[in-house]
């Protein structure tokens, strides 16, 4: 007699108890024994809410009508424990910080099987089994909170692969990773998979999670499955704009389609010479005293400038940025905006020329409404109130959420819930606009809606954003910043920057399909292009 | 995700021991200040405090700030008891005058005047000794006990597993509530919000508030919830739990209990006696 499949999902609807829609619909699926099932979709769809049936949150935590069922290895959860459950099926969340528990990663691993009252001894030879298997038993006595992104995200999951788990079930274990880290994060699922585990993998990134080939993937919209099938059949139900793609086929299908429009980039730098606008000199920074984070930058942000930031997780990124609109001011140097020492003004003083965008929405959102949300900035720099009316509707098309102005920022789902953190400082129409990490946890249509919209507004004469995306510097850059251990590795137009890929590999830097098709093709566009646009040079 | 207090090993007094067998003996020594009001009785819990601050081992740049915070507020309102003798009233039934200060104007008919009397003055001095040695040795436990450690430490403290290991995120909270607190003014910096220039009355300066309290209040209930559905999945609380770190007590920990104990034993007998209680040196004041 085989074995039953580890998870089968049966005619499964939920619908939360403060919604009156159901968050999924009618989801019928099967994950064999040594199978991976790409779970897509854009943010909303119901991804978490089947992650949630599947691990048994829901109903246990999460309360509301549930109809259908879950079998893992052949038995319904719905009458067992949480603890059973969490012995089956293991989870790994978006976001590894949310999941951490332990002071330390041996006791962090080590948590789940404590509960289960195991022996010590057995305790730690399967604490030790897990890291091992992830390659990271040398960080067993590091503080988690230290911890790199790449290694905060492998502890996670050691901490759940030590419960041996037949199931395993993984939230977008991409989204916080630097492209190397992300690389091998895939290769260690590849492995367990390999190994006999089923794996059910929730990830935007579907071109990246093509390179360890999973068996078949589920395309979801509105919590209804669009398309269950082979990854050959996805290209044929999805649009290419709804979901990235590999960039050879995003070609081959955009080549139907009349080329896209240029975009008209930052039109307020148009007129006028290249002025300096932010300028760093010599500047060195460390948190603690004994220990230094960025070592003699030398930067300088001109008048037309759309800048990427690259670089591994931990490398200074965002204590750079940060130097920028005076959050942290220099130990060593100075930085100067429009000409003004970050020393002698205040934050708010540098908040009406550069607007700010923080990687985590939720640090800054407070209003009851989205509306109220984005007229807090404006207001604060003094703007009069007809122009705030203006601004703030402004955003909210740009970041399409037309229709949530009512809304308050908080019930907001997450990637809304960003747009909304973006939206608030573009409605304060600073001259000079950071983002870091504006891309993390949306989807590929709607930052790419958005990203086109910021780049073409009339207010911004330069644009600077930290991102692990190296295609988010392909398409918009016109230059990128290679930073890692607190230096400026390079300093140059993508084309300049992104061709050399030995550089990218010691940076941690994995080329993508869409920079290698650019390489390819460099000499007949003279530059590089996003892939709708490249279909029709080639 | 918490983060834990800036604990190193530092090699000191403090760490030499069983953090049970720490926690014990600070238990000790706070119910044991608590029973005096004679300043040359708290003198030596003061001199203990002091000697347990030097032998710590963490340097002034990493505690500077807690210090200034909490000695600041100490000295605030030992000076606020001192002008006004609040709550000395239950020690002390007569006041002898030292000194009257008196303004040189009115108003509305009242003179402000400040009466100095020794009882005050000794008063004012009691409690400052008092409070400063229970504040200088809590200042040193987030330094020097290792987080790794906070739930074991309260397990063997005799507390049931769920507790024990609540008292250990609940340790950890009060850094992380630093930490957001500090990322969310950034925030709201980088958006044109000004704390310094919070203008109206008390209730519009609350309402000011708002961008700063509502993201922290919310990230912090965000925060539990994730931490209890990752609790969950990790089966927490289903049974008797095995601890993977353990503590033995050593002879010094035992020692260290034992005088504790006889600390509060001491001072609970000394209390009995009626010694202790608040006093002020012999002298020819008259009655106020």
């Amino acid at each position: 007699m085989t074995n039953p499949p580890p998870l089968v999902v049966e005619n499964l609807t939920f619908r939360y108890r403060s919604r009156t829609e159901p968050s999924i619909e009618n989801i019928n699926l099967t994950v064999q024994a040594g199978e991976i099932l790409l779970v897509a979709g854009a943010s909303g769809c119901g991804k978490t809410t089947l992650m949630r049936c599947i691990n048994g949150l829901i109903p246990r935590s999460y309360k509301g009508e549930l109809s259908g069922r879950v079998l893992i290895n052949g038995e319904d959860i719905a009458p067992l424990p949480l603890v059973k459950i969490s012995q089956m099926v293991g989870t790994v969340l978006q976001d590894p910080e949310r999941q951490i528990l332990g002071t330390r990663v041996l006791a962090e691993v080590a948590f789940g099987l404590e509960n289960l009252g195991l022996e010590r001894e057995e305790i730690l030879s399967r604490a030790y089994q897990a890291m091992d298997f992830l390659g990271i038993s040398d960080l067993a006595e590091r503080e988690t909170f230290n911890l790199s992104g790449g290694e905060k995200q492998k502890v996670a999951l050691a901490g759940v692969l030590a419960m041996h788990p037949s199931v395993l079930v993984l939230d977008e274990p991409l989204a916080s990773l630097d492209p190397a880290s992300a690389q091998d994060a895939l290769a260690l699922v590849r492995r367990l998979a390999d190994g006999g585990m089923a794996v059910l993998m929730v990830e935007h990134r579907v071109e990246d999670v093509l390179a360890i080939r999973p068996g078949r993937v589920m395309y979801m919209e509105n919590g209804k499955a669009r398309y269950l099938g082979a990854i050959s059949g996805l290209e044929q139900v999805v649009d290419y704009h709804e979901v990235k793609l590999p960039a050879e086929v995003i070609v081959r299908m955009a080549r139907k389609d009349p080329p896209p429009a240029e975009l008209d980039v930052l039109p307020a730098s148009k007129q006028g010479g290249r002025e300096a606008l932010v300028v760093f000199e010599d500047v060195e920074f460390g948190y603690d005293r004994d220990r230094e984070v960025l070592h003699g930058i030398n930067l300088t942000l001109n008048r037309g400038d759309v800048v990427a930031i690259l670089g591994p997780n931990g490398a200074g990124k965002t204590t750079l940025v940060k130097h920028a609109i005076g959050l942290l001011k220099p130990k060593g140097g100075r930085v100067l905006v429009e000409g003004r020492d970050t020393h002698y003004i205040s934050v708010a003083q540098v908040a009406s020329t550069l607007g700010y965008v923080f990687q985590s929405p939720s640090h800054m959102l407070f209003a009851p409404t989205v509306e109220e949300e984005l007229a807090f900035g404006p207001t604060n720099l003094g703007h009069p109130a007809d122009e705030i009316a203006l601004e703030v509707r402004e955003a909210i098309e740009i970041v399409n959420l037309v229709g949530r102005e009512k809304d308050p920022p908080l019930a907001l789902s997450f990637g809304q819930q960003k747009r909304v953190s973006i939206a608030s400082i573009l409605a304060m129409r600073s001259r000079i606009l950071v983002m870091d990490e504006p891309t993390a946890g949306q989807d590929y249509q709607n930052y790419r809606n958005f990203m086109d919209s910021i780049l073409q507004l009339p207010s911004f004469e330069a644009i600077l954003f930290i991102t692990h995306d190296i295609d988010l510097a392909v398409m918009y850059a016109n230059r990128v910043l290679i930073v890692n251990g607190g230096r400026v590795i390079c300093d140059g137009t993508p084309e300049e920057t992104l061709a050399d890929l030995p550089r990218l590999e010691q940076n941690r830097l994995v080329p993508t399909s869409l920079l290698q098709l650019n390489l390819k093709w460099l000499s007949k566009t003279g530059r590089f292009q996003r892939a709708e646009r490249l279909a029709h040079y080639i | 995700m918490l983060v834990a207090w800036r604990y190193r090993d530092r090699n000191s007094l403090i760490q030499s021991f069983d953090p049970r067998a720490w926690i014990i003996f600070f238990t000790c020594f706070l119910a044991s200040t608590l029973l005096f009001w004679d300043v040359r009785y708290l003198l030596f819990f003061f001199l203990l405090a002091l000697l347990t601050v030097f032998a710590s081992r963490i340097g002034w740049h990493e505690m500077k700030r807690a210090w200034l915070f909490i000695g600041g507020f100490i000295l605030f309102f030992s000076f606020l008891t001192f002008l006004t003798g609040r709550g000395g009233m239950e020690l002390y039934t007569q006041e002898h005058l030292i000194a009257r200060l008196q303004a040189g104007f009115k108003i509305f008919g009242w003179q402000p005047t400040l009466n100095i009397t020794i009882e005050r003055t000794f008063y004012a001095l009691s409690m400052l000794v008092r409070v400063f040695s229970i504040a200088s040795m809590t200042i040193l436990i987030p330094y020097s006990l290792n987080p790794a450690l906070y739930g074991i430490t309260f397990k063997g403290l005799g507390l049931p597993d769920k507790i024990a290991y609540g008292m250990d995120l609940t340790m950890r909270f009060i850094p992380t509530f630093g930490r957001d607190f500090t990322l969310t003014m950034d925030a709201q910096r980088a958006r044109g919000y000004e704390i310094e220039k919070l203008k109206g009355g008390l209730f519009a300066q609350v309402r000011k508030l708002a961008p700063l309290i509502v993201p922290v209040t919310i990230h912090a209930i965000a925060g539990s919830e994730d931490i209890i559905d990752a609790m969950d999945l990790r089966a927490f609380g289903v049974g008797k739990r095995t601890w993977l770190q353990q503590l033995t007590y050593r002879r010094r920990d035992r020692i260290l209990i034992a005088a504790g104990i006889a600390m509060i034993m001491i001072s609970a007998a000394l209390s009995l006696l009626g010694l202790g209680v608040f006093w002020v040196p012999a002298h020819s004041f008259p009655v106020m």
